[in-house]
């Protein structure tokens, strides 16, 4: 016991800055965006005005989320080797973000298929990045069909 | 730093008696919060400055983050993992 403490050590230093799970992927902002893309549908589709209230606040809600993940790919994700490989991303996210808000107020469906193509292209490089193979864990493979 | 360093190792550090080189696992303050203490790898030395970085490129934050560590910030060199027993070794 004396000698444990006598080694025990006086300092203490992390080895590791953050502890992020280290999952990343852009089909999350896409599954929200993409809620968007439906509710727009479905709110122009109804002449329920309770409905298209409602539709209206769950959008705006979908919308803020994609942009959350938008903006957890950018800031915690991506590195400096990413942008400077793939410099495009800079604004590929800062106007996706922007998209976001933009689809937060608008109740037309180009403005949500806007932001679709928005979140590939950032998709596209999140993959080129090598972002499937570093980010997420594997499917069995029965549910990869 | 896994799975060189884990969460609890008990690491012998030496100060510095020579420069540190590209490989070695030195203990530096935080540039961003000097009481911070942190232990990375050596990547590259170059005018009076360390650019260190983790293991784990992907969860690590190091000079990518917060630039180069001036010398003088670099506190030592980590020498020995003496605990626990099961991981005793060599990190030189």
């Amino acid at each position: 016991m004396f000698l444990t403490r006598l080694l025990k050590p006086r300092i203490t230093a992390s080895a590791h800055c953050d502890l992020p799970c280290g999952v990343y992927d852009p089909e999350q902002a896409r599954i929200e965006a993409e809620s968007c893309y439906k509710i727009i549908e479905k709110y122009n589709a109804s002449s329920d005005e309770q409905f298209k209230t409602r539709a209206i606040l769950i959008k705006e809600e979908r919308a803020e989320l994609a942009k959350h993940h938008i903006d957890v790919l950018w800031s915690d994700y991506f590195k400096p080797e990413h942008v400077q490989k793939n410099p495009e991303i800079t604004e590929l996210c800062w106007k996706a973000a922007k998209q976001c808000s933009k689809v937060k107020g608008s109740l037309d469906i180009a403005d949500a298929r806007t932001l679709l193509e928005m979140i590939d292209k950032i998709a596209d490089v999140w993959t080129k990045a090598g972002g499937p193979q570093a980010t997420r864990v594997a499917k069995a493979v029965a549910a990869r069909a | 730093m896994e799975p060189a360093l884990r969460a609890g190792d008990w690491i012998l550090v030496s100060s510095l008696s020579r420069p540190p080189r590209v490989g070695e696992i030195v203990l530096v303050r935080d540039p961003r919060d000097p009481a911070n203490l942190i232990l990375k790898r050596v990547a590259a030395v170059a005018d009076g400055a360390c650019t260190v970085l983790g293991d784990r490129l992907e969860e690590s934050t190091d000079s990518r983050t917060f630039g180069p560590v001036p010398l003088a910030n670099v506190l030592g060199r980590a020498l020995l993992r003496y605990g626990p027993v099961g991981r005793i070794g060599w990190l030189w």
